[in-house]
């Protein structure tokens, strides 16, 4: 009879603290929910750097990209500066196509190619993009480091790039690994990816494309940096959500 | 003995029907509020501060500000401060949300927003997926619920494009918290919304 007992009390304390657990707010049932984040357990070794590094991009981007995408804006309508927008996104489109395929989504790998057919014809040079607009078939952004998250590599520590930004170490290995997949490297008709040799170009055609890409999303960027009580955690955190979140997809 | 094992049972059942769940009502109520939401942006008519007024008396029916502010803060920081300093901070980090969000208002043009899903997490979690469509693109935005202790359901964090609001400024503030004092960062909280009244 005791032991039946003590079954039925245990059950009922099993009970009970479910019981608790699912009613009683602000306890660990949502501490759990958020990553209790601080700098004691967050492994950010450069956070010294990285910190540095934040404020140098930002005032790049203030005093230099800004007013010049501003500049290119005024003198470029919107419908061009879409159109490069559209070209160079199709340009990459190699990039895109081998890392749909080395996450084994053959599906997204026929869109893509769908895309970069049409858009590349009827698109004239990928100015515009007609697969999007008349056939609703949209892009799937795939990179090398979205690969190697798919794949179960950890992000390693977060390293604030100059120029580029926020990144990782895995999304820095995977920004070498695309280089070869992208055009702008070979430029200059070189069959070999001489990345030394033809920097120049390279830089000039990558600068054209931020400053292009800067100006369509000028007032978006200056509302978002607009919430940052301090700007080198909410970068780093709106980074690395974002992309578990793609990887994620 | 008998008694003894009715009674346990009694309260075993009794306890699990406490939280017998409704919230069937949740997605009607939500297209319901976005629908008053959208319609109210998209009145160009009306002036920008009539319209977060209206606004904010919808969102202040679903958003627990005071949860919002625990956990952005975290739990352990938020029990060593006392009960005026917690209203304090909940009452700058309400109108930092705000102000952010009448931010947003300037952006928006004639987006659409949909509701695309309603799934239940568990006993007192919901996330409520919902799309916006702005030109061909579609940015998803994740409203998280859970059940109070009136079994109301409440907004207690939002997911933009896998971004979660609250861990933004969990993380922010647990960086400012490590260098500087609670009283720093409670400056800090202030300093736009000072600059928004100036300009107003």
């Amino acid at each position: 009879m005791r032991f039946i007992l003590a079954c039925l009390l245990s059950l009922t304390f099993v009970c009970a603290s479910d019981y608790i657990g699912t009613t009683v707010h602000g306890g660990d049932d949502f501490e759990a929910e958020f990553k209790s984040k601080n700098s004691e357990n967050l492994f950010d070794p450069l956070s010294g750097y990285n910190e540095i590094m934040t404020g140098f991009n930002d005032k790049f981007y203030e005093y230099l990209l800004r007013p010049t995408a501003q500049g290119y804006a005024y003198v470029m309508p919107q419908m061009a500066r879409n159109g490069v927008s559209n070209f160079f996104d199709n340009l990459f489109f190699p990039i895109r196509l081998v890392n749909n395929l080395l996450q084994l989504k053959f599906y997204n790998s026929l869109e893509e190619t769908e895309r970069f057919v049409l858009n590349s014809t009827m698109g004239i040079l990928g100015f515009r993009d007609v697969a999007g607009e008349e056939l609703n078939i949209k892009t799937h952004d795939e990179d090398l480091g979205q690969t190697l998250g798919y794949y179960g590599v950890g992000s390693g520590f977060h390293v604030v790039l100059p120029f580029f930004g926020p990144s990782n170490v895995r999304d820095i290995v995977g920004l070498t690994g695309d280089m070869w997949l992208n055009p702008i490297t070979y430029m200059k008709g070189r069959g070999d990816a001489n990345l030394v040799d033809n920097t120049g170009q390279g830089i000039a055609a990558t600068a054209f494309y931020t400053i292009n890409k800067t100006s369509l999303h000028v007032k978006e960027y200056d509302n978002f940096k607009k919430d940052a009580i301090e700007l080198y955690p909410f970068l780093r955190n709106f980074y690395e959500s974002r992309r578990d979140k793609l990887i994620s997809e | 003995m008998k008694r003894i094992f009715a009674l346990i049972m009694v309260t075993v059942l009794c306890s699990h029907a406490l939280f017998a769940i409704e919230e069937q009502d949740i997605p009607a109520f939500m297209q319901n509020n976005i629908d008053t939401a959208t319609s109210l942006l998209r009145d160009k008519k009306m002036q920008k501060d009539e319209k977060s007024a209206k606004l904010f008396a919808i969102f202040d029916s679903i958003f627990d500000y005071t949860l919002m502010s625990q956990l952005a803060l975290g739990g352990k920081q938020w029990s060593s401060l006392t009960a005026s300093k917690q209203a304090e901070f909940t009452k700058l980090f309400e109108m930092k949300l705000k102000i952010s969000y009448m931010e947003k208002l300037d952006l928006y043009t004639d987006e659409k927003i949909v509701i695309k899903n309603l799934e239940k997490i568990k006993d007192t979690r919901i996330h409520l997926t919902t799309h916006l469509m702005k030109n061909s693109e579609v940015y998803e935005i994740i409203y998280k619920f859970y059940k109070d202790k009136n079994g109301s359901w409440m907004i207690y964090d939002v997911d933009i494009l896998g971004v979660s609001i609250i861990q933004t400024y969990r993380t922010q503030f647990a960086d400012i918290l490590a260098k500087e004092s609670f009283d720093s960062l409670l400056e800090k909280l202030k300093q736009p919304g000072d600059a928004m009244q100036k300009k107003q």
